[in-house]
């Protein structure tokens, strides 16, 4: 009689710590410093990191967004910034581009949260939502969208293995890599991922991405690759665009800032900029 | 006999928790619930919430870095560039003056501040470790942090971080009291929740730095919202913020795209680089 008491307390205590505390041995171990792998294919990161950035791309894209593509480009080769935002005003790549990780990421998994926190001119962060929530009537549209995901146990082994991941409400202008392979103005693009770790090399991860877009003919699915950082205690870095830049946006116009943050033309006969609200009997 | 029993089961029931699932268990409930989104209570713009802004908070500093501060007040009523002006980190201790929600994430391995307004998002290491011999400097800092049960109730209850290797300048709050540009400064903390409301989270914040003639301690208390999936507002400062600098200038970018000066008789930027023959 006793001994059965002693059992129904602790399998009350134990049901209770099972109901309270967080078993992280279900999920899979994604703590550390993780760095995109770099392919060495030409360019800066970018999309699909198996090609080239730009036109080496080949992305889907429709006939009238080929032709922003190809002017993004022809603004750049002309000293211009492009539909790239992110580099000389600071901005978040937004997604599906902050997941080329272009500085370090660390990924913060709790049962009702997946957070995704990148360092690429600023700290940017995910929140992937694994809490069972339906899409909200109204989000405010953000760079990074709304995440909600959902844990799956793809070999039935009894952990987690797998996070597939929906991103919606997004804002822009974003684009998909450094040339300015754009997105549709209309911010209407759903992005799909499956996260999980290589089979034969847990210190790889993989995000499966695919984009869905009206600038795109079709649904363009890619597959990034992370290698772990393999120090004990790994460092994070901390970047800050706004102290670093030697780029800024002006209106429309792009210059660069001398050491002494003195402005400089960026194109051969770039005119300065407008100071007509300045005094100029100086 | 009975009771040697009973702890017999209990052990025999508990021990696959501890051995199937080893070190990678983690027991959340030995950490106190900071889940949820905080606000500060008291205003954010200044360091010592419970002073007035600027001079009235009476910050403990040396004539020499009293009178940069005085300096600093002067320049910004005449139009100069406070530090909430510029989307770089506010960094150390300023971050703690919650501007923003914050939210805390903890972990064994490190405890997550998020800020989320202008690169100001923390991460307090609890992993055993020792300060890095090839410290980078940066605005924020590098923390290392320690859980204490202080009241051997067997759950950790306060969180003792320290955080050091400073980039600057930096200053305390909006009015501009500026730390020592030797940016040797620590700070110190003391983070915990209020012992008879689990909705208040407290932070004592102990600053010792060259530039004060004692360390400067405040304790900073934050809220948490009654919503446990609270909305949270994604904030790019560079999105908004109309102010650059050029040279050692502050201006305005109006809304014609065009600089525009920040104060009255503002020279313009010195436009050397450009063929000005055009």
């Amino acid at each position: 009689m006793l001994f059965r008491r002693a059992i129904s307390i602790a399998v009350l205590l134990a049901s209770m710590a099972t109901a309270q505390a967080f078993d992280d041995a279900k999920y899979p171990d994604f703590f550390g410093v993780w760095r995109r792998v770099n392919l060495r294919v030409a360019g800066q990161p970018s999309f699909d990191q198996t090609k080239p950035w730009g036109r080496g791309q080949q992305a889907p894209l429709t006939p009238e967004y080929q032709a922003i593509h190809e002017a993004s480009l022809a603004d750049q080769a002309n000293g211009g910034q492009g539909n790239w935002q992110s580099g000389a005003r600071c901005m978040p790549p937004g997604m599906p581009a902050s997941m080329n990780v272009y500085g370090e990421m660390e990924i913060v998994v709790l049962p009702e949260v997946t957070h995704i926190l990148l360092n690429h001119n600023s700290g940017y962060h995910r929140r992937i939502y694994t809490d069972g929530r339906e899409w909200p009537k109204a989000v405010e549209p953000s760079f990074q969208g709304y995440s909600i995901g959902n844990w799956i146990d793809a070999d039935g082994s009894g952990r987690f293995n797998l996070l597939e991941v929906e991103t919606r409400y997004f804002k822009g202008p974003r684009a998909l890599d450094p040339t300015g392979l754009p997105v549709h103005a209309d911010n209407q693009s759903i992005v799909k991922e499956r996260i999980f770790f290589d089979k034969a090399d847990p210190t790889t991860l993989h995000d499966e991405i695919t984009l869905i877009d009206h600038a795109y003919t079709r649904p363009w699915t890619v597959l990034k690759s992370y290698r772990r950082d393999p120090g004990v205690y790994p460092n994070h870095s901390q970047e800050d665009c706004a102290l670093a830049t030697a780029n800024m946006m002006i209106g429309k116009e792009l210059y660069y800032l001398s050491p002494d943050r003195e402005l400089m033309p960026t194109r051969k006969g770039q005119p300065p900029p407008d100071l007509s609200h300045f005094k100029t009997d100086r | 006999m009975r009771y040697r029993s009973a702890a017999t089961a209990f052990a025999f029931l508990a021990a696959p928790c501890l051995t199937w699932a080893e070190c990678r268990a983690w027991d959340e409930t030995a950490y106190p619930d900071l889940k949820g989104q905080w606000r500060p209570i008291g205003d954010p713009t200044r360091f010592d919430p419970s002073k007035a802004r600027g001079l009235a908070q009476q910050a403990p500093l040396t004539p020499e870095y009293q009178a940069v501060f005085e300096a600093a007040i002067r320049d910004q009523a005449a139009g100069g560039d406070g530090p909430a002006q510029s989307c770089v980190s506010p960094g150390m201790p300023r971050v703690t003056n919650g501007y923003g929600p914050l939210e805390v994430i903890v972990t064994p391995r490190a405890t997550h501040i998020m800020v989320e307004h202008i690169n100001d998002s923390r991460r307090i290491y609890t992993d055993g470790r020792d300060w890095p011999t090839d410290l980078h400097p940066t605005y924020l800092g590098y923390s290392i942090g320690r859980w204490i049960d202080t009241d051997g109730d067997g759950r950790y209850d306060v969180l003792e971080v320290e955080t050091r290797g400073f980039d600057g300048p930096r200053t305390y709050d909006d009015s501009g009291i500026p730390l020592h540009e030797d940016n040797l400064t620590i700070v110190r903390e003391r983070i915990f929740l209020d012992k008879s409301d689990p909705n208040i989270l407290h932070d004592e914040v102990a600053v010792i730095d060259h530039a004060l003639t004692r360390p400067w301690v405040v304790t900073k208390s934050y809220r948490r919202e009654p919503d446990r999936r609270p909305n949270w507002r994604e904030v790019i400062c560079a999105e908004t913020n109309n102010h650059v600098e050029i040279g050692k200038q502050d201006y305005m970018v109006g809304p014609d795209g065009q600089l525009m000066p920040t104060r009255k008789d503002q020279p313009p930027p010195d436009l050397r680089y450009f063929n000005r023959s055009r």
